[in-house]
């Protein structure tokens, strides 16, 4: 990449063009996905729309711009997602998955409106109910953990996707979260780390959720903070950026998966801020928005909103400051749990 | 959505009239592919032409699991009914949950709970004659599910459907297939697994999947028996394979394996020692004789043989009943071994980071406080730390009060 300043732009922010963050091309980059659909990514990524629209929210969110998606088009087209059974699919007629209900649940408290979810909201016991009870159902009660969905995928992501959504609702004692705990417990190792199940090797998205799942249960004195602390603090390599395992390559989402996990031990101190902020702005594309994995490469949304909240963490002047546990707004969680 | 390592083109692509059109094209005949799907199965037509059309949208888009579960709903719930050896519970199981027929499933996988067959023509087999392959059976379509995947899962690694509806594929086999058999296919999947780790040797999916795959061949249901001892070879050939050094996986493989393996052999406290001692030498020499010291998967390893040692967490792995003369003498030689590394990498802040680690461990161990020259070491090495690694400055800067905490002068 080269730097593009020029004698004119210079001297309004005192940094490269390349190492600002561009706040309205992002808010448009995010606007215009949903006018995609004469691309065949578009239908060809539509299990992951749910996700998406949660991804985009956040991002808007985090930008200053929450307004910027329309609210009643929002909440109408997340209901038409839910399944009979309580749960949401990643789009209308797609089958319920914890991933795609607890992006749900992110998305109507983002946008407030669980009202509307008591009201129309399917599954047993009907409204709010309907979907903790699908959550709920998805406890392997013999050992803590979450399958994904009825067909019995067990990983610590659904532990945390399962606590996350179950909490926002205030509903988090249809669960047995002692024993969840102890499961999580089970998959720390030697390094400090997490896996997505006992044995698995240690990996910052899954540590990130085990740490996440332990903060919403109030247990992270369990964690050994300096072990994990140096292993996560190893993340970070020259070009800045954060990796997820030991000599693996630097990527932009492990800019939140790490940064969020330092942060909720209290380490982010640990790895150096601004080199890793610059190495987030350079995976901006400028012009059109968004954010890629690495300089140069193609954007896409769920870099777009991991690059953000990574800057947010690092206390970025021009975002709105984001929680480290549930990545929303820190403002919408201190409203919504108090 | 979630796009990786995709160069972005300098100028955006302005796509021609023709490619619009083509594009119109192909969005539509996957969308009438899709269409069509969910109408056949709304009809409840769960046929192997529905199955084949399934195929040909996963092939385009394995990530679209809502399909992957059509695909189960067909098998469960028509196909393995139908099959010509249907002596499983799939129709008894029609009215309950799905969950019920999956890996937590406690349905008796003997033919004793067998109910009638769809197909008033069919005719039970003994166990041996379902391995002949008749086409219609439910081995032959769960073989050729697994023949299906394969080249998708070569193609797209690190999809977790897939790996997740292989397996779901083969706990079908354990219930509804003689244990010999899915025996045999779970055996042929320890083959595959090491080949898609030859491929990528670190691909998460992967190790996981090598887990499961031999925590099934150990069994009881499939009539196995302990495989740790060629599971830890295993770990062995590929640390001295390519790259095998800075593999993490497997060290971390390896850390896991221990202490079954050395259960299993009913070590006692001398081989135990000497194991310990034959670890550590594997990879010192590692260090010295790859990358030398630079890479931090062999770091981390080190750190774990280290733990057994330091940490009363980590006693039990190795040598459980060490006394603390033995730990220390251990730890006395290691800070000796490390101290001789620095000769000739003296950049490698690796080196220094242990020396301070277990300097400090070592003053614990003994009930003392640092002495002199212990603290002047610490000192130093702490201010080549900082040379050498400004990115964890703040790291540093918590150590140096830490040491502080030992009564070192500010450094």
């Amino acid at each position: 990449m080269s730097l593009v300043s020029g004698p004119g732009r210079a001297g309004t922010t005192g940094l490269p063009e390349e190492l600002r963050l561009v706040i309205e091309p992002h808010v448009k980059y995010i606007q215009s996905l949903d006018s995609r659909r004469d691309e065949l990514e578009y239908w060809l990524t539509e299990h992951l729309r749910l996700n998406g629209l949660y991804w985009g929210l956040t991002a808007l969110h985090l930008l200053g711009r929450p307004d910027a998606l329309p609210r009643q088009e929002t909440i109408d087209f997340v209901l038409s997602c839910q399944s009979d059974n309580g749960g949401f699919g990643a789009a209308p007629g797609h089958d319920a998955h914890l991933l795609s209900t607890c992006s749900a649940i992110q998305i109507l408290v983002m946008v407030n409106a669980i009202d509307e979810l008591e009201k129309k909201g399917k599954g047993e016991g009907g409204g709010k109910m309907g979907v903790a009870n699908y959550i709920a159902a998805l406890q392997n009660r013999d050992t803590g953990t979450f399958a994904g969905d009825e067909w019995g995928e067990e990983d610590t992501r659904f532990l945390y996707t399962g606590l996350n959504g179950l909490s926002l609702l205030h509903l988090m004692d249809l669960v047995d979260v002692d024993l969840a705990v102890q499961y999580i417990m089970s998959c720390a190792n030697f390094d400090g780390g997490y896996g997505v199940s006992p044995g698995a090797e240690s990996h910052s998205g899954q540590i990130f959720a085990c740490l996440a799942a332990l903060s919403i249960a109030k247990r992270l004195d369990v964690v050994n903070v300096d072990k994990l602390g140096r292993w996560l603090s190893e993340r970070q390599v020259e070009a800045g950026g954060l990796n997820g395992r030991p000599e693996k390559l630097e990527d932009v989402c492990y800019s939140w998966w790490v940064a969020s996990s330092l942060t909720m031990i209290g380490k982010l101190h640990w790895i150096d801020g601004s080199k890793l902020t610059q190495f987030i702005l350079k995976c901006q594309d400028p012009e059109n928005g968004g954010i890629a994995d690495r300089p140069g490469d193609m954007v896409d949304v769920f870099h777009t909103v991991f690059g953000l909240a990574g800057l947010s963490l690092l206390g970025h002047p021009d975002l709105e400051e984001v929680d480290a546990t549930y990545c929303m707004p820190k403002r919408i969680i201190e409203r919504v749990l108090g | 959505m979630a796009s990786h390592g995709v160069a972005r083109p300098a100028i955006s692509v302005v796509r021609t009239d023709e490619q619009l059109h083509e594009e119109q094209q192909r969005i539509q005949e996957y969308r009438d592919l899709e269409e069509l799907i969910r109408a056949k199965i709304a009809e409840e037509q769960y046929t192997v032409e529905v199955l084949d059309l399934t195929s040909k949208l996963l092939k385009e888009n394995p990530e679209y699991y809502t399909i992957w579960n059509v695909r189960r709903r067909l098998l469960i719930y028509g196909l393995f009914s139908k099959s010509s050896d249907s002596s499983s519970p799939s129709k008894a199981s029609q009215n309950t949950s799905p969950t019920d027929t999956t890996q937590t499933s406690s349905i008796p996988s003997s033919a004793s709970t067998s109910t009638i067959p769809a197909d008033s023509n069919t005719i039970q087999h003994d166990p041996i004659s379902q391995t002949r392959g008749k086409t219609g059976t439910t081995l032959d379509l769960i073989s050729a599910d697994l023949e299906f995947l394969f080249p998708i899962m070569m193609k797209f690694p690190k999809c977790y459907w897939l790996w997740n509806y292989r397996l779901w594929l083969l706990h079908q086999a354990n219930e509804r297939l003689d244990w010999q058999i899915a025996r045999g296919l779970w055996t042929r999947e320890l083959v595959l697994v090491g080949k898609m780790l030859v491929k990528d040797s670190r691909n998460f999916h992967g190790w996981g999947y090598r887990r499961t795959v031999v925590a099934q061949l150990e069994s009881q249901k499939l009539h196995g028996s302990s495989m740790v001892e060629s599971e830890f070879e295993y770990t062995t050939k590929v640390i001295h394979g390519d790259k095998g050094l800075s593999n993490f996986s497997a060290w971390h493989r390896r850390s896991k394996l221990i202490p079954k393996l050395l259960e299993e052999r009913q070590a006692d406290d001398p081989t135990r020692r000497q194991f310990l001692d034959d670890e550590f030498d594997l990879i010192i020499a590692a260090m010295y004789t790859d990358s030398y010291p630079y890479a931090q998967s062999a770091w981390f390893y080190y750190q774990f043989l280290m733990t057994t040692l330091t940490d009363p967490v980590g006693h039990a792995t190795i040598t459980p009943n060490f006394t603390s003369e033995e730990r220390i003498e251990f730890l006395v030689r290691q800070l000796e071994v490390l101290k001789d590394m620095l000769d000739g990498a003296e950049d490698c802040k690796w080196i220094y980071d242990a020396l301070i680690e277990y300097t400090l461990c070592l003053s614990r161990m003994e009930e003392r406080q640092l002495q002199i020259d212990e603290k002047d070491d610490c000192s130093q090495w702490l201010t080549e730390l900082r040379k050498l690694d400004t990115l964890r400055s703040g790291r540093w800067v918590d150590l140096e009060l830490d040491l502080r905490g030992n009564n070192i002068p500010g450094v």
